[in-house]
Formats: structure tokens, sequence, C-alpha cells
């Protein structure tokens, strides 16, 4: 047993700026030891975060009611003085969050930003000393070139340097606990892989005890040694992290790993689908797309009054063909040009060259935002009868009996009809979208990310009425995603795209298991799926 | 949606929506009682009368011809609120015309409206109305075209601002893939969205309106006598400010009410749909 760091007892956090008070954490206990790395797991507005942001004294509007004691070595966080818990801020206990573009100030330069807490702390430090530190900090944090870093602005890092600049502004001083609130939540699957790896290092070089919060529970058991797994502001299991994830106790937390797609390349792999289990319809042999040497272009406006506007193009010469009633997932990074191939496939981008053919008629679109895929001004039976008028379905019984159906189809209940988009929640609005799109019967479904946004138990029901839909209405699939794991369980056949170029094509079994393409390898490597070759 | 509450979205009382509300039923009640029965005929001179103060006959005392104030005010009252109005409602047609063309189909046609909105814009609207009314000559009908139009850019900015960010939200992809055309997404997908910043707007706009014509009124080339207005009382009322300073509160007041009472609602009205 190491010494104690952090010891958390009976912290209650509750919010009265409503009428009703609302308690949003409830008797959270956490012991941390030295150097310790420690997983806190939960779904949105389980009360992670707003443990983890009292544990880092973030929480100190008036409206916000705590109670309890946090020790940081044996200081009683909660209660001391103001001057005394800023003492311990940015100093001995860091924090990291999310989004890495807006906990980052637009318009002062890195170098600025990361030695920011030096100045709080140490304002005894040289110029010259200081800077030292930050370039240090910077290069540890693993920035290439950490001066010409430092004399850059936010906007100018891609999203993974700008976590690892947030890294190294944590680091500065070097803190004994690190809080990380979903650092690579915003990131790619590679950059994420990174990130990680990162904050393994710093654990094991520097001996920072790491606070990791996350809702992405194979992420939590490869990097923590002990896990609290949250659930409506309570903490109903902990232990180490091996022994909860294989034999979790509670019934949450066996559905929360039953939520992480299962990827076994030694079996077949419909033992891996129990989103379902069926295989789709047999092909039919015809199309219900195909794109032939496909170039999408984005036009953006030049500078000045009379700017020219330039011509961007995002998709190279891309072929792929989707068969009737088949799933083809289009899997990449950011950037890489996939919701740019989608929307030109779907006819919402007039900018290209190239034939994109579809037999069937026009596709519909399923969007990954289900906040900004609702028009917020109607009722969800007003939204889902709309495709319905606009197709020319005048009879009014005929319209209500169909989108009936149309909900029972999506398992939306009934009741749900007079609600407006925003007294639903996220995985109802997604079955909203769903039903929408599928309201004019179309041949092809392109679903654009469309559970990425959603907790991962929600993900797994909407994945498995995706699926259920396919293989009901014979429906064709244009599936986007980051996710190889979602992929292997939904998909038929997948392309990969990288830069604007489709690099990998072919069988979900065939691309898995003998892809020779390299950066296949290294997207299957960060998704944790190793072939038996490699083991 | 905006559902219509004496509550801020977090649940805290409004009070500029309260306060707002009760000024603004006030001013309309007063409107209302010189529509129905005003105290005196507005027209009806009494010279034995000029310039009484007030008394429990005229609560705001009479004006030079020894009209009755209060009358005066409530029945001028009406015609500014006529006319701001009929301004409001030309310039929120016009604005939703040329703003929802220039937001939602943006390039050429967003340039070229919104270089010739600039130029409108760049003028005061007092000063725009002004030339039109010395090009159409005065009265009640020509103030409000006169007025209208130049609020139109003011309206069209707006307008223009809200259909270019829903121009292209998901929800407006999700319906021109189902079919709907370029008017039906304009009228039926994007307007409903735009209500609550069009009610708060209209509410501002409405003000200015008020003190716009009160402003033209005063000029002299606004509302003709013996019509009464706020504005052509109040322009009376200052040649007799040294012998006769209690003619200017009447319409003075009722001028500040109005103003208030609908930025008050203006306020609260954004302050319930911005949070």
């Amino acid at each position: 047993m190491g010494k104690t760091l952090l010891d958390v007892s009976d912290l209650n956090i509750e919010f009265h700026d409503h009428q009703a008070p609302e308690r949003v954490v409830r008797d959270f206990d956490l012991l941390m030891e030295e150097g310790e790395i420690v997983g806190l797991v939960g779904e949105s507005g389980s009360g992670k975060s707003m443990s983890a942001m009292a544990i880092a004294g973030l929480l100190n509007r008036h409206e916000i009611e705590k109670t309890g004691k946090i020790l940081f070595d044996g200081t009683d966080l909660l209660h001391c003085s103001r001057e005394k818990l800023r003492s311990y801020q940015g100093s001995d206990i860091s924090i990291v969050f999310q989004e890495p573009m807006t906990s980052l100030d637009p318009v002062q330069k890195i170098g600025r930003q990361v030695e920011e807490s030096l100045k709080i702390h140490h304002p005894d430090l040289s110029e010259q000393e200081r800077q030292n530190r930050m370039l240090k900090s910077l290069s540890d944090a693993g920035l290439p070139d950490p001066a010409g870093v430092a004399r850059e602005y936010p906007f100018e890092l891609s999203g993974g340097m700008r976590q690892r600049v947030m890294i190294a502004a944590a680091m500065i001083d070097d803190p004994r606990l690190l809080i990380a609130d979903e650092p690579t939540t915003a990131l790619d699957v590679l950059i994420q892989e990174q990130i990680i790896e990162l904050l393994r290092r710093i654990n094991r070089e520097r001996g920072t005890a790491v606070l990791f919060i996350s809702h992405d529970l194979s992420l939590v058991n490869r990097l923590c040694s002990r896990v609290l797994v949250m659930h409506h502001g309570k903490v109903i299991e902990t232990g180490r992290s091996s022994e909860v994830f294989q034999n979790p106790n509670r019934d949450y937390t066996k559905k929360l790993i039953a939520s992480i797609p299962r990827v076994n390349l030694q079996r077949p792999r419909d033992n891996d689908r129990d989103v379902h289990p069926e295989v789709s319809p047999a092909p039919t042999g015809k199309n219900a797309l195909s794109v032939k040497d496909l170039s999408v272009f984005y036009t953006s406006r030049g500078k000045g009054f009379f700017g020219r506007t330039q011509k961007t193009e995002v998709v190279h010469h891309v072929s792929l063909d989707v068969g009737e009633g088949e799933i083809l997932a289009l899997v990449g990074a950011s950037g890489s040009g996939k919701s740019t191939l989608a929307r030109a496939v779907a006819g919402l981008n007039p900018l290209h060259t190239g034939t994109i053919e579809l037999p069937d008629g026009r596709p519909q679109m399923v969007f990954q935002d289900p906040y900004n895929s609702l028009n917020p001004a109607y009722t969800i039976r007003w939204l889902l009868e709309e495709p319905l008028r606009l197709a020319g379905v005048n009879d009014e019984k005929e319209r209500k009996k169909r989108v009936d159906e149309m909900m029972e189809l999506v398992h939306l209940d009934k009741t749900l009809g007079d609600r407006y988009p925003s007294q639903l929640s996220g995985g109802q609005r997604q079955r909203v979208c769903i039903g929408s799109a599928l309201m004019q019967k179309p041949k092809l479904l392109i679903a654009d990310e469309p559970v990425s946004a959603l907790d991962v138990t929600i993900q797994v029901e909407i994945l498995s009425l995706l699926k259920r839909l396919q293989r009901e209405l014979g429906l064709a699939v244009l599936f986007i995603s980051h996710d190889l794991r979602t992929v292997w369980q939904l998909c038929d056949r997948v392309a990969i795209m990288k830069d604007g170029l489709i690099v990998d094509q072919g069988d979900v079994d065939e691309i898995y298991l003998h892809s020779q393409s390299e950066y296949t390898k290294q997207l299957l490597q960060a998704a944790c799926i190793v072939r038996r070759e490699e083991q | 949606m905006f559902r219509f509450s004496f509550h801020a979205k977090d649940g805290k009382k409004n009070s500029y929506l309260t306060a707002g509300t009760v000024i603004t039923i006030l001013v309309l009640a007063l409107i209302l009682l010189g529509i129905v029965h005003a105290p005196y005929d507005t027209e009806a001179m009494n010279t034995s009368e000029k310039f009484a103060g007030f008394s429990l006959l005229h609560i705001l005392g009479t004006d030079n011809f020894g009209r009755d104030v209060f009358s005066r005010v409530i029945v001028g009252a009406f015609t500014t609120l006529k006319i701001a109005a009929g301004t409001v409602a030309i310039g929120l047609l016009g604005g939703l015309v040329i703003g929802a063309a220039a937001g939602y189909f943006g390039g050429a046609a967003d340039a070229v409206l919104m270089r010739i909105n600039d130029t409108l814009f760049a003028f005061p609207s007092v000063l725009l109305a002004l030339v039109i009314v010395s090009l159409f000559g005065s009265g009640t009908y020509n103030v409000i075209w006169a007025l209208g139009i130049a609020f139109i850019p003011s309206f069209a900015r707006m307008v223009r601002s809200e259909f270019l960010r829903y121009r292209e939200s998901d929800f407006i992809a999700g319906a021109r893939l189902q079919g709907a055309g370029s008017m039906r997404i304009m009228a039926v997908h994007i307007f409903p969205n735009t209500l609550p910043v069009l009610l708060s707007s209209v509410l501002i706009g409405f003000n200015n309106a008020v003190l716009a014509e009160a402003g033209l009124s005063y000029l002299g080339i606004g509302v003709q006598p013996p019509e009464p207005s706020l504005g052509r009382m109040l322009s009376e009322a200052q040649s007799y400010l040294m012998t006769a300073p209690l003619y200017a509160f009447g319409p003075g007041v009722m001028i500040i009410l109005m103003v208030l009472g609908f930025s008050l609602l203006g306020e609260g009205v954004s302050k319930r749909v911005n949070g």
C-alpha cells in the first residue's frame, strides 16, 4: 500500500438553482494512493464530471451545496480557505478537459497559456527559467517542435496537438494528481491512442496519480488499475478494473460492459453480432448505389470584397458500390472526407465530378447530431407526417395511419407524438430521425455517424434498430463511422477512407482478418482488435 | 418554441416581461377609452379655458385652444399606435421577403440585396422618411409608408441572419432530401423558428416607430392638424413651454409610457427566448 493522496468521503453535491433541489452526486467515496490511476466511468448525467470538478475545487457557485470531505494530502479542500484551495489548484492538482478547442484561450499564444500556472504559483521564477520549463513541458507532452508551438495560437494546431498542449499546461508544475475529464472523447481513434499512451508515460515516469473520467469502458480497462462505476449520481460498483470487467456484480455494470461491441477475430463473426445475429438478406446482385470516379469539391470565398471563389477537392476519384439490402461501412478519421462523400451521394453537394447512380431513387439520410436534425418548431407527429405531405399523400387519415405504423416500427411510444423534439432524449430523437427518413420508403439509407453522439447503452439500441430495419425492409445502408468495433458487428462490407481516398475496401471479415493495408492495420490496432499473426 | 410565461428560462421571475405587460395594458386601455368614448371632443375649442391647469374637469389641463389635453392624448396615442403598427407591418413584410431571399439563396442574390440594404441602412431612418414624405407629401398614410420603407433594412438584416443560420442545419438538409422545395423550406421549415427573434425585434421596431412618428410630427411633416398625435402635441407645447409648461406633460408622459412598455416587453421576450 502506498501513501494516501486523496480521500473523498460522503461527498454530496446538490444544485439549488431550480425550484426543487437536485442532488447530482450522492455519498461519493474515493480513496486514491500516490501514483495510482483510477477510472471513473458512467454515462452522461451520472455525476462523474461533477465529482471531479468538486475535487478540483471548481464548483464554487453558491447555488451548489457540497457536503462531505475531500482530503487531499490531509487538507480538507471543501472546507479550507479560498487562498489555500488556490495554492493547490494548478500546482498539486491539475485538470484536463474534454474539449481542447474550447479549453484554450483563442487569443493567447500557446507558450503564455502553458506557463500561466508557474506565474501564479512561482512568481519568483525568472523569465528564462519559466521559458525553459514551459518548453520542457511541451516537449514532455510529445510535441515535436516546442519552441515553434509556443509561438502559435490554438487555432493553428490540430485537436490532438491541442490536447497535448492542455496536458503540458496541466503538468508544468509537476502536480501530484491529474484529473483527466474525457480527454480523448473529441479525438480520432489513432490520436486517442497516443494521448492514452502519453498519460500512461506521465504516470510511470513522474509518479503522477491520474483520475481518468470516461464513458468508454474499454479505454478505462486498458489504462486504469482501479475503477468506479457511477450511475444516477451514485457509485454503484468499485474494484480492480480487471475484476470489475470480468465479474461485474451490478446489472448496470453488466449492461455497460455488454454495450462494448465485442470483436473476436478467432471465431465466426456472427458470434459477436449480438446486435442481431441474423445474417443480412441474400444479395440480389443489383446495386442500390454505384459511385464511379467521384471527386467532390468545396468552395471557399477568397479574401476581400472581390475575392474569387476557390474550389478545393476534398474527395479524390472514389469508386464504390452498395448492393441492395447490404450495409456498407465507410470508415475514416475526421477530415478524411467520408461525410463529404456521403452528402454528395445524398445530393446535398452538387459540386462533384464523376457519376453517382441511384437506380431506386433518392436516398434518405440520418445525421450524427440528433439535437440538430429535427426541426424544433414542430411536434414529432408533424415531423413524421411531413415526408408524406411532401410525397403528395394528401389524405390526413392515411398519413396518420402510416405515422402510427412507423412509430411502432421504430419503437416510439405513441404518446411522444405530441411532444416537441426538445422534450425527447437523444435516443428517442434518433429514432424519430430514422423514422422520418424511412417514411418515403427509400431503398438506400445514408447514416452519418448515427450513434456517436449517444450514450453507449443507447448506441446498442439504435444499432440493433438499424439492423432490424435493414433485414425487415431489405434496406441498403451506407453506414459512416469511425468505430471499427461497431462496423464489425453491423456491416457486411467496409471501405476505409484516408485523406479523401479509399485506401482499402472489401468484406468485413476479409479486411479485418487479412488486409495488407498499413492504415487499416493501424486503425485495427488502435481499436484493440488484434489478429492472430500479431498476437 | 416560444411559450408565454412570466418566468425566464431558468425559472426565475422575469420582471421585465411583467412590468412591460402591465404598462402596455395600461396604455392600450387608455387608447381603447379614446376610441370608445373620449371625455371631450378633441377638436372642440373653448377659448375661455385656454391653458387651464390640472383639474377634475380636465385632468391634464387644456391646450392653447382650450381643448382637453387628456382626450387629445388618448386619441392622439391611437393615431401614433396606428402609424407605428403600419410602419412595423410594412418594415416586417419587406424585411421578411428581402432577408429570407438573401439569407436562404445566398450568393449573388445575397450580395445584391444586402448592398442595397446597406445603402438604405446608411441613412438614419427618420432622414429617409423625411425624403419620402417630401417627395409624396405629408399625411398619416404617407407617414406610414415613409417610415415603413425606412424600417425595412433593419428587419431584413435580422431575418437574413436567422435564415442563414438555419439554412445549413441538418433538419433543413433532411427536408430537402425528402423533396421540399425552396418556398416550402423557407415558409414552413425555417420561418417558424425565427418567430421568437422576430417577436422581440417587432417590439423594438414598434418602439422606434413611435419615436419616429413623434419626431416627424414634431417637425411638422407628419400627422396634420387638427388630427391629434403625440408628436404634434409635443411640438405645439414647445411653443408655450415658458408660459404653460404643464401642456407638454400629458403627451410627454404618454410617449414615455408607450415606449417604456414596449421596450420592457421586448427585453422580457428576448430574455425569455435567449435565457
